[in-house]
C-alpha cells in the first residue's frame, strides 16, 4: 500500500470516526482516530513513544493546545522552523478533526 | 566510576518462525529470512549512531547528544565521555555539543587496539568558532572505565552553524559523520556538504568529502585529489556521506549516500574521484537560489516527481562532470534516508555472505514510500556492478535504522534512532 493510500485510508477512518462522535453530540476528541492518524503521519519522525529522534523533536510533555497550534500552523503553510517543508507536507490534508485527536492523543499518551 | 546497567541493557531474543515472508525468487531470497533472529543488545539510548566492536563483544557506542559509552561482553554498559550538559560520564568534554544531525557520531577501533588501546570518534565542537566537527583519538584505559589522552587529529571538519531556507535547514544539517578503517589500517572519514552550495566542490573545506589519514591525522601519501586539494581529500563532490564500508575482496571502500529528495547512492570510490554533486547557485543552468544552495531546487517544499527532480539537480552531474564517479545504485530513483552500510561476513550468511548492506530511514516526505529496512545487496565480482537487492525480512519492527556493523560473531549489529541497538544473526 502506499502512502497516499495509507493516507486516504486513514482519512476515511478518521472520517468515519468524526461522523460517530459528531453523531453523538459531543466534541470530545476521539484518542483512537489521533493514535491512528499518529501512526500513518508522525511515528516515523517522532517514536512511538513521542521520544523524538535524530533531528524531529520530542513531543513528551507537550499540551494539546501547543500541538494544535502547530499543526494549524503548518497546514496553513507558515514556516516554523527547519523541519516546515516535511511539517507542511504532513499536516496539508488534516481536518481540524484530525489535529483535534491528534493533538489529544499526544498530550495523553506522551505525558 | 558510574555504572548505569539497569534500563539499557536487555536480552530478548525473538524468533522469526514460520511465519517469515520470503522475498522473492531470486537467487538472494535464501533461507536466511526463515532463521534469522533478533537479540536487542542496548535499548533505552538516545539516537544512538554508531557501534565498533572488539573481538570479544566489547562494544563501543555514541550517542548523538550524550556521548561515548561501552558495553562489555557481560552486558554491562559503562558511560565513558560525555558531552556538555551531560550526566553520568566519569568525564564531560564541554565543547562538544549537538544541534540539528550534528553531535557524537561515527566511532572506530584501532586496528593496533590490543597494544595501544586507542579509539577514534567523529564529534562536533565549539573549540574553533562557530563550530567544527572534529576527529578526536583516545585512550581507553585497562578497566574500560574511561578514556584519557584526546588528540584531535583533525580539526577542521566543516559545520552547519546558522540556520538557513532549506528543507531540514537548520544548524548541523548535512554533517556526514562515519569513520572506519580500511583494510591498509588508514582511517577513513565521510562529511556533509553542510548545506553549504560550493563546499562539496572546494578543493579546502572538507565538507561533502572522503577523507584517508593516518592515525595521527596525517593524509595517506597515495591520495590523488587533484592538484590544489587538501592532500587528506581521497574523494569529493558528496553530498552527505553516512556510510563506508570496504569490499572484502577487492578493498574498495564503497559509500551510502543520502540524496535530495530523489537518488540515494551507493558508489565505488575512486582515487582523486569527483562524485558530481555541485549545489552552488549559477551553476548547470541553474540560476540564483535560496541561501546560496540549489540542493533542493526546482522546488524545495513540494512533492515532485523524483526523475523530474533528478534532471533538474542531479545527484551526480555527469554533464559537468564526465569523469565522475558513476554510482552502481540509486535505490531506484527514491531518497530515503540511506545511512550506513557493511558487508556481511562468514558463511553463516548463505547466499548473502559478502552481501552489503544498507540501513535506510526513511520518513515518507511527498509521496515517497516510507522505506525503513535493511537492503541486502549482491555485488558481482569485482565490486564494480550491483547484481541483486532484497530487502531484509526482519525479525525486529522497522524503524530508522543509522547504523549497521558487522560483529566479530558475524552477526550484524544495527542501531536505530529510536533508541534500539539489536544483534541480527543469520
Amino acid at each position: 500500500m502506499t502512502d497516499r493510500l495509507r493516507i486516504i485510508v486513514a482519512g476515511v477512518a478518521l472520517a468515519v470516526c468524526a461522523g460517530a462522535t459528531a453523531a453523538t453530540g459531543t466534541q470530545a476528541a476521539d484518542l483512537a482516530a489521533g493514535e491512528k492518524r499518529y501512526n500513518v503521519n508522525c511515528v516515523n519522525c517522532h517514536g512511538k513513544a513521542g521520544q523524538g529522534m535524530a533531528s524531529f523533536p520530542a513531543l513528551k510533555g507537550r499540551e494539546a493546545a501547543y500541538i494544535a497550534e502547530k499543526l494549524q500552523t503548518y497546514r496553513a503553510r507558515e514556516m516554523v522552523g527547519p523541519n516546515s517543508a516535511i511539517m507542511m507536507s504532513l499536516s496539508s490534508d488534516l481536518t481540524d478533526e484530525d489535529i483535534a485527536n491528534l493533538a489529544a492523543y499526544i498530550a495523553d499518551r506522551f505525558q | 566510576m558510574t555504572m548505569k546497567t539497569s534500563g539499557r541493557t536487555a536480552s530478548c531474543v525473538f524468533a522469526m518462525g514460520a511465519a517469515a515472508v520470503m522475498l522473492g525468487t531470486t537467487a538472494m531470497a535464501n533461507t536466511n529470512a526463515t532463521t534469522m533472529t533478533a537479540e536487542v543488545i542496548l535499548t533505552g539510548l538516545q539516537s544512538p549512531w554508531d557501534m565498533a566492536l572488539l573481538d570479544d563483544g566489547t562494544m563501543f557506542f555514541t550517542e548523538k547528544c550524550h556521548g561515548l559509552s561501552v558495553r562489555m561482553p557481560t552486558g554491562e554498559v559503562t558511560p565513558l565521555l560525555g558531552m556538555t550538559g551531560t550526566e553520568g560520564y566519569p568525564e564531560t568534554a564541554d565543547d562538544l555539543f549537538c544541534e540539528g544531525q550534528a553531535g557524537m557520531q561515527g566511532v572506530a577501533i584501532d586496528p593496533n587496539f590490543s597494544e595501544n588501546r586507542q579509539i577514534y570518534v567523529y564529534s562536533t565542537s565549539s573549540m574553533t568558532a562557530p563550530g567544527t566537527n572534529r576527529v578526536l583519538r583516545m585512550t581507553v584505559n585497562e578497566d574500560f572505565t574511561g578514556v584519557s589522552d584526546r588528540t584531535d587529529i583533525v580539526e577542521d571538519i566543516s559545520y552547519k552553524p546558522e540556520a538557513s531556507d532549506q528543507p531540514f535547514g537548520g544548524p548541523g544539517a548535512h554533517n556526514g559523520g562515519r569513520i572506519r578503517f580500511g583494510p591498509e589500517g588508514f582511517l577513513w572519514v565521510t562529511t556533509g556538504d553542510i548545506h553549504g552550495g560550493t563546499v562539496p566542490q572546494s578543493p579546502t573545506e572538507l565538507g561533502g568529502k572522503v577523507l584517508r589519514i593516518d592515525t595521527d591525522g596525517n593524509a595517506h601519501p597515495d591520495n590523488a585529489a587533484p592538484e590544489g586539494f587538501d592532500d587528506r581529500i581521497y574523494t569529493y563532490g558528496h553530498r552527505n556521506v553516512q556510510g563506508i564500508a570496504f569490499h572484502p575482496e577487492t578493498g574498495a571502500a564503497i559509500t551510502a549516500e543520502h540524496g535530495p529528495w530523489h537518488s540515494d547512492e551507493i558508489t565505488v570510490l575512486e582515487n582523486g574521484g569527483n562524485a558530481g554533486w555541485d549545489p552552488a547557485p549559477n551553476t548547470a543552468g541553474r540560476g540564483d537560489c535560496p541561501s546560496n544552495y540549489c540542493g533542493y531546487e526546482p522546488n524545495q517544499f513540494e512533492g515532485m516527481n523524483r526523475y523530474e527532480r533528478a534532471a533538474y539537480m542531479p545527484m551526480t552531474d555527469l554533464e559537468s562532470y564526465p569523469d565522475a564517479m558513476v554510482p552502481i545504485w540509486d535505490n531506484n530513483g527514491w531518497s530515503q534516508g540511506t545511512s550506513s552500510a557493511a558487508f556481511l561476513e562468514g558463511s553463516q550468511w548463505g547466499a548473502w555472505e559478502g552481501a552489503l548492506v544498507v540501513g535506510i530511514m526513511g520518513i515518507g516526505f511527498g509521496g515517497t514510500p516510507i522505506g525503513q529496512r535493511i537492503d541486502v545487496i549482491e555485488l558481482n565480482e569485482d565490486a564494480s556492478a550491483v547484481v541483486d537487492v532484497t530487502e531484509m525480512t526482519l525479525p525486529i519492527p522497522s524503524g530508522r535504522f543509522r547504523s549497521v556493523v558487522s560483529g566479530p560473531d558475524g552477526a550484524l549489529y544495527v542501531a536505530q534512532d529510536a533508541g534500539t541497538i539489536h544483534k541480527l544473526m543469520p
